[in-house]
């Protein structure tokens, strides 16, 4: 929270109104998530970025054999007779037309959120840097087992 | 309302009153137009919990573009939580904002809306002034939100000593809720609740 106010140059108070400052800051934080601003503004609270559209136009496609085969968890209908489902990565299975108005606005499975490469190159490079961290957690913690076990 | 929104309510609409968890986990929803873009919620208290044998109601708005976008949830009944808003009921919980998914339903928003109260996340608050008091002074949150569960979500437990403070303040013509706002927000604390009121 503080940080979008630093991000934004509010961080030059004395430490006599810092107290003050932290405050006011509180109420307004609390004000801008009550009536839900931050939804409006496009800030922490949003969806991922949509699938890349190469990856959706390219997802494998089935057709239904026959009905009683289980349903859709998007739309929570019934698989008929001849309907189109796709196929992505983890394996779930969806309407073509469901899962494509899923993926056109964000990148992961609505049943297990795997994830699927998007066409931002600012999340990606988010993804990453995220994945990385993991990558070093898990790393330091094989070294600290390997030591200490 | 799209069409599509409206069939997805009516199928989960089935499925949240069929379902065993009802009678179990104390979850219930109802309609409260024809064309399904508004719900009624309700949520028991959790077992252990300062809102145990309070009963809660939420307000459903349902989007148009439903699933494809979370319903928007608030709580009706005021309620002392780090994560729900003392003043609008607005609620702060990941599955409501970025991570809500297409194949997330109104049973798993209410299950998950049961769970934030059994495990409060004070670090992601939305109520500044209850999450503060949650970290700092854990007994004292304990007995505000069990007098709030008290007075508003007809729960169990009175306390003697806050409706007396309550009093004396409504007495002095506050408001009482605000009265109630004013003492939660400054640890029962006469002096400087007054203070606050008549500054
Ligand atoms: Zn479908
Ligand atoms: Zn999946």
């Amino acid at each position: 929270m503080v940080d979008y106010f630093q991000e934004r140059g509010f961080n030059t108070v004395e430490d006599a109104d810092r107290s003050r400052e932290e405050e006011l800051e509180r109420h307004i934080m609390r004000l801008m998530a009550d009536f839900n601003l931050f939804d409006e503004m496009g800030m922490p609270n949003q969806l991922a970025p949509p699938a890349s559209p190469e990856i959706v136009n390219n997802l494998p496609e089935e057709k239904i054999q026959e009905t009683n085969c289980g349903k859709c968890d998007i739309c929570l209908k019934e698989y008929e007779k001849d309907e189109t489902v796709k196929i992505i990565p983890c394996k779930h299975k969806f309407h073509s037309e469901c899962i494509i108005a899923w993926l056109t606005k964000t990148n992961s499975c609505p049943l297990c959120r795997h994830e699927l490469p998007t066409s931002d190159p600012i999340y990606e490079q988010y993804r990453k840097e995220k994945k990385r961290q993991k990558e070093r957690e898990i790393d330091i913690e094989n070294l600290h087992n390997s030591m200490f076990s | 309302m799209a069409n599509i929104a409206a069939q997805r309510i009516k199928r989960e609409f089935k499925e949240v009153i069929k379902s065993e968890e009802v009678a179990k986990c104390a979850i219930k929803v109802e309609l409260v137009n024809d064309n399904y873009t508004e719900l009624k919620g309700e949520i028991a208290g959790p077992p252990d919990t300062p809102y145990e044998g309070g009963n809660f109601i939420l307000e459903i708005k349902v989007p148009e573009t439903y699933p494809f976008n979370p319903p928007k949830v608030r709580f009706i009944t005021k309620i002392w939580h780090p994560n729900i808003s003392s003043v609008t009921g607005a609620i702060c919980l990941d599955i409501l904002k970025d991570q809500w998914a297409a194949a997330m339903t109104l049973r798993t928003v209410l299950l998950s809306l049961q769970a934030l109260l059994s495990a409060a996340e004070p670090d992601d608050p939305q109520d500044a002034v209850v999450a503060k008091q949650f970290k700092e002074n854990a007994e004292m949150f304990h007995l505000t939100a069990c007098h709030w569960t008290n007075i508003y979500a007809g729960g169990p437990s009175v306390n003697k000593d806050f409706d007396d403070k309550i009093k004396k303040l409504v007495e002095m013509g506050v408001d009482e809720h605000e009265a109630r706002v004013a003492l939660s927000s400054y640890n029962w604390d006469m002096e400087r609740a007054t203070e606050q009121l008549f500054s």
